[in-house]
């Protein structure tokens, strides 16, 4: 064991969001979650030193760090790096051991994960790379009805009617909106259906790794009810509560891995 | 949501009681009475989303009234999938098969034969009061697991979902694999894994490459549609005979010679006598196949002729039909362009390739019924090379006298997609008509920017 | 752990098409051929010279294909009308004749599309989807021979029956030594990876075929003095992937560049512009019909459908394969709008996963804007597949002590 201490951190630099977890005694001591710059190592380093200073610890007290997301390429604080699929299963198996199958909706990835009762990954499916279905598209349409992005999923759930979108590609979905608005759709419909329509989209990427109980929803979208409660009549599942912010699920996998590493150094050294 | 409904209007009743009774398969037939008495009470319940007056979806708040073939088309279609689920329940057996052949063999064999659209329609119809906006959400939703099942590049999934849950009754899986399809026998093959073990497979390998000049080719397609009615045979439990098929392709003559006659008739009238989907619906009954009933099919397209014929005697131009509409003729494969839409817009459609192809191909009949209808379908315009198909096209381009050319194809559609642009320099080379190429999105659902497309093109014109 | 062969192979490539050029003004004709099931011996014995025209990789290339034959055609053929458009290609550039065959629709698209705008001399093989059946084979021995009649026209002389068997007899110890070569590539302690491998198999698209054998040879004699007997079987740390779908042409390294980058190691394949096409081709008959009928009765190409699951020969053969490579994951590759992969990743995946092997689909296209996407999901199935037999080892990392 190192005489550091017992400090191991995660840093998740994803496409839009850069988070850090660190963890102590196994317990979740301090958390940083910043927006990603075009600079993924400050991005991923601003996200860990905001962890560090509201832990008051230092970058040099932590025992193993790492990094994942698309930004772990570019890591040089991280000790490791692993994708972000596999530390998402950690996570999610970490807070709620019962997890079988997690969903990831993040910028501009959907993932569809499951695993066992390990927290290792039997199988996993990403969406295309389109985005349409995914955490930038809903900011957009956002943009689209001037409302904050945290709001949208309540108006979505306040909607008496849900409008199809017959369009699955962002730049056409966005002018599609716009068109709807304008043959006077209500606003609240549209993004019923926008909701609707990318929960149908993620219930087809179930088809190919199936789903079983219990379901995790993880990732910033995680935080859209509106987006929750269509995921969970699409799947017909109960989404599990989150016992912590859903977006920082796979900056807490990070740490739990950079536990174990430390632990079995060199065991899973590539 | 209270959306507002199209009621046929009384004014019309007496004079639409007047036409004609349909005659079915099974011998029954419907009355005027009974049509008119479904179109104005019954459907609208059961099918709120095919009356709610939406512009945009294609639905106007009006009709071609006074056009009872246009009552009864819809009335057909309408009744599609309690008439499926009826066939079912009385033992009929029932055939998937691809859009871009005839059904002379299935008819011989005594089963429904349904490409892809019907099969979506027939599962449209098995679920009550949608509007428009709940149709399209279900049938959005389906899809979505049938691309993930089979390919989220398939173009439609003709309806496998639905026969892999059992939800469809369709017996026997067997289609021409036709090259105007990319996607058919990927399409067939996929069901083997689903988990309707009862639903028989079956690809009628359609030969390419001069197939109409090869001798064999043709001998081979003749034995492939042997191997057909043998399958269709072993569903149900009949035998089909050589004269079983000279029947059928008689029948099915009859039909697309009414067709091509109907086509020729509308053609020939200095304004349009009918709105595009009117034409559309009344020149489709001439493969007999579309409300999957041939003898129904028939009965209507008969009394069509004389309607139509009335109409350009007299000069009357068809419902919401702008004065000198732009006459477009579409190209392409499986999907065409929003008919009422285009109208406003100051179009018409005058003529597609889809379906017309094998509608204007006629079977000898005399001689080996096998090998006459195998040497007719390998020479379907449609399936021609490049040059050949071009030429073919561009007659009927001036038959129609369109003004303009759009190719329309589905989203994955390959193989139409690939030569569309071949297709369409001949075309523009060799008549000068403006022409236009139009990708329909993933899904199918028609939406403003195709719209706007297709506008923008007939204002240049 | 080079091999010195396959330096002289590089080299000899790099010649090549000069070379061509040379015997051109010489008088010979070179036919490029595109396809799965165009029988070569066929084009060898008229003595045409037979290339291969198979190239990936060139985003540029697709985009300009897409003007003529849309965006919706598979990125393959898209890149090969956009060269033809383009006339860039050393080889390309080369081609007197153009055989095609209609294995796949979209190939046969190409031959309709080069031929109108670029006014090209193709010769077509029409291939049968029913393709296990009498019928079909009867009708595909007429193919054969016609499309023998349109190259004889093209040669100026009729096929010579001593020389198809020359040819043929040529053809099969190319095969036969290629396999040897394969054994080597996945074994413990091997001295020549997949990777180089699957350059040599592809050289022999391009190559003098009586050269290319006896490049063979030297490779297969310098594999055997350094390793006697292969053994296959996992080095240390491995985790052995196989790699199946769409072909993966010259000039697309991405996939492959990317397994390795993230510790994957390739031990086997089943892709058409692989191992695959040199594999159970047995030709009984020497004639057109006979040679051609060897081609089509090989493991078939997935453009070519088993309405029966089980009596599909293409999952046999995978499944053969995977235990014969002692291969712990499958990576399908799916190129956009290729139909005949794409619509059997699922079920393939399904037929797997009974055997506990579990199988990656990657859907991409030669654009590099996918590279961080692709590269995320391997890793984490390397990654997934490590850790499971680290977790049936002892009980590993990923569980909390
Ligand atoms: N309160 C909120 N309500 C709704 N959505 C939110 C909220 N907070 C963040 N999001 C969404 O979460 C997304 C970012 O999530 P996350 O941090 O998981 O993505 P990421 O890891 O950067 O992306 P990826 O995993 O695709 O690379 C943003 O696109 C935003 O739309
Ligand atoms: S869109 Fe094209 S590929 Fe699809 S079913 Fe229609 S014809 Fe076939
Ligand atoms: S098999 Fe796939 S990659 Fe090859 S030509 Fe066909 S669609 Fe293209
Ligand atoms: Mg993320």
């Amino acid at each position: 064991m190192s005489i550091n201490g017992n400090y191991f951190a995660g840093v998740d630099v994803g496409s839009l969001a850069a988070k850090s977890v660190i963890l102590k005694d196994g317990e979740i001591f301090a958390t940083g979650l910043v927006p990603s710059g075009v600079n993924s190592v400050e991005s991923g380093l601003n996200a860990l030193n905001l962890a560090l200073e509201s832990a008051g610890l230092k970058q040099e007290d932590l025992t193993y760090i790492v990094g994942t997301g698309y930004g772990r390429v570019s890591a040089p604080y991280a000790n490791k790096a692993v994708t972000e699929i596999t530390c998402h299963a950690k996570g999610a198996n970490y807070l709620h051991p019962t997890v079988r199958t997690i969903i990831d909706m993040g910028g501009q990835d959907c993932k569809a994960i499951r695993i066992d009762q390990d927290g290792a990954v039997v199988d996993f499916a990403m969406n295309d790379k389109c985005a349409a279905g995914t955490g930038r598209f809903l900011e957009v349409m956002a943009g689209v009805f001037k409302v904050e992005l945290k709001d949208l999923g309540a108006i979505a759930l306040s909607a008496t009617d849900t409008v199809p979108m017959s369009s699955t590609c962002t730049v056409f979905a966005e002018s599609e909106t716009i068109s709807l608005v304008a043959r006077g759709e209500k606003p609240e419909n549209i993004l019923n259906g926008i909701h609707h329509s990318i929960a149908n989209r993620i219930a087809g990427l179930f088809s190919r790794v199936g789903i079983e109980s219990d379901v995790f929803f993880s990732g910033g979208v995680a935080k859209n009810s509106g987006m929750k409660s269509a995921i969970e009549q699409a799947l017909k599942v109960t989404i599990v509560k989150p016992e912590i912010d859903p977006q920082l699920i796979g900056a807490l996998g990070a740490a739990v891995i950079a536990r174990n590493f430390s632990k079995k150094e060199g065991l899973w050294a590539a | 949501m209270g959306k507002q409904l199209f009621r046929y209007s009384e004014a019309n009743k007496e004079k639409f009681l007047e036409s004609d009774n349909i005659t079915f398969n099974d011998g029954s037939t419907v009355s005027p009475e009974e049509i008119w008495h479904y179109l104005t009470e019954e459907a609208p319940a059961k099918y709120p989303s095919a009356f709610e007056v939406n512009l945009y979806q294609g639905n106007r708040g009006s009709r071609d009234e006074t056009l009872p073939t246009s009552l009864k088309t819809r009335y057909l279609g309408l009744t599609f999938s309690a008439r499926m689920e009826k066939a079912k329940d009385n033992g009929k057996s029932i055939a998937f098969i691809q859009g871009g052949q005839a059904v002379d063999p299935y008819t011989a064999a005594d089963t429904i034969a349904l490409r892809p659209g019907l099969v979506n329609q027939w599962n449209n119809g098995l679920e009550y009061g949608n509007d428009i906006n709940k149709e399209n959400l279900r049938r959005k939703k389906s899809k979505e697991k049938a691309f993930h099942d089979m390919s989220f590049e398939a173009c439609q999934t003709g309806g496998y979902e639905h026969v892999q849950a059992g939800d469809l009754r369709i017996d026997v899986i067997a289609p021409y694999t036709v090259l105007r399809c990319s996607d058919i026998s990927y399409g067939v093959e996929a069901h083997r894994h689903g988990p309707n073990k009862n639903v028989k497979l079956l690809n009628v390998d359609y030969p390419l490459r001069f197939q109409a000049d090869k001798p064999w080719a043709i001998e081979y397609f003749a034995k492939n549609l042997r191997r057909l009615v043998n399958t269709l045979d072993e569903v149900t439990g009949r035998k089909t005979s050589e004269n079983d098929l000279l029947k059928a392709i008689k029948l099915h003559n009859t039909g697309r010679r009414l067709g091509t006659e109907l086509a020729e008739l509308w053609w020939s009238a200095d304004v349009p006598p009918t709105n595009s989907d009117d034409r559309a619906s009344m020149v489709s009954l001439g493969n007999l196949e579309v409300h999957g009933d041939v003898q129904a099919s028939l009965s209507v397209l008969k009394e069509a002729k004389k309607f139509i014929a009335e109409r350009v005697k007299n000069g009357v131009k068809g419902h919401a039909v702008a004065d000198n509409p732009k006459r477009l003729f579409i190209l392409g494969s499986c999907v065409g362009i929003n008919g009422s839409r285009s109208e406003d817009a100051g179009a018409i459609v005058v003529g597609r390739d889809d379906q017309w192809s094998h509608c204007s191909s006629l079977v000898e009949e005399v001689g080996d019924p096998f090998y006459n209808l195998a040497k007719a379908t390998l020479e379907y315009p449609y399936e021609q090379s490049i040059e050949k198909r071009a030429q073919w096209t561009i007659e009927q381009i001036k038959k129609s006298r369109a003004d303009g050319v759009i190719f329309i194809h589905n989203w994955g559609c390959n193989t139409q997609a690939a030569i569309s642009r071949p297709i369409v320099d001949i075309i523009k080379r060799e008549t000068g008509i403006p022409t236009y190429i139009h990708e329909r999105d993933l899904h199918g659902l028609r939406d403003e920017q195709e719209q706007n497309r297709v506008n923008a093109f007939v204002e240049m014109l | 752990m080079s091999v010195k062969t396959l330096d002289v192979i590089r080299k000899r490539l790099e010649e090549r098409p000069d070379e061509l050029r040379r015997a051109r003004e010489n008088g010979l004709k070179v036919v490029g051929w595109v396809g799965y099931n165009v029988p070569e011996e066929i084009i060898h014995a008229l003595g045409f010279i037979p290339v291969r025209i198979a190239i990936g990789g060139d985003d540029r290339l697709v985009e300009i294909g897409a003007r003529y034959a849309s965006s919706k055609t598979c990125v393959f053929i898209r890149e090969i009308v956009g060269a033809f458009a383009e006339n860039q290609d050393p080889y390309i550039q080369q081609t007197d004749i153009l055989a095609f065959d209609a294995t796949c629709l979209q190939n046969y698209r190409a031959a309709e599309v080069i031929e109108y705008f670029f006014k090209k001399d193709v010769v077509v093989l029409a291939v049968p989807r029913n393709f296990h059946l009498d019928e079909a084979k009867e009708y595909f021995a007429h193919e054969a021979n016609e499309f023998t009649r349109l190259l004889e026209e093209r040669a100026g002389a009729p096929l010579d029956s001593a020389r198809l068997a020359e040819s043929v007899a040529l053809y099969n110890d190319i095969r036969k030594t290629l396999k040897s070569i394969y054994t080597f590539q996945a074994s413990k302690d091997n001295v020549i990876s997949w990777e180089e491998v699957y350059d040599l198999i592809q050289a022999g698209d391009l190559l003098d075929k009586r050269e290319y054998l006896s490049l063979l040879t030297q490779t297969l004699d310098e594999l055997k003095e350094r390793q006697h007997h292969p053994v296959i079987a996992s080095d240390d740390g491995d985790c052995r992937i196989f790699l199946s779908g769409s072909l993966i042409p010259r000039g697309d390294r991405k996939l492959i560049g990317i397994i390795r980058s993230v510790g994957g190691r390739i031990v086997g394949d089943d892709l058409w512009s692989g191992i695959l096409p040199h594999l159970d081709l047995d030709i009984k008959e020497i004639s057109p019909a006979g040679v051609a009928l060897g081609y089509l009765n090989r493991t078939p190409h997935a453009a070519l459908p088993y309405l029966d699951l089980e009596s599909d020969r293409r999952l046999k053969k995978l499944q053969e394969r995977l235990s014969e490579f002692k291969a712990q994951g499958v990576i399908y590759h799916t190129l956009r709008y290729c139909d005949p992969f794409t619509f059997k990743a699922k079920e393939t995946k399904n037929v797997l996963a009974k055997s506990g092997i579990p199988l990656l689909e990657i859907h991409t296209e030669y654009a590099g804007s996918d590279y961080e996407a692709m590269k995320t999901r391997v890793e984490a199935f390397v990654e997934m597949i490590k850790i499971k037999s680290e977790i049936a080892e002892e009980q590993g990392v990923l569980v909390d002590a």
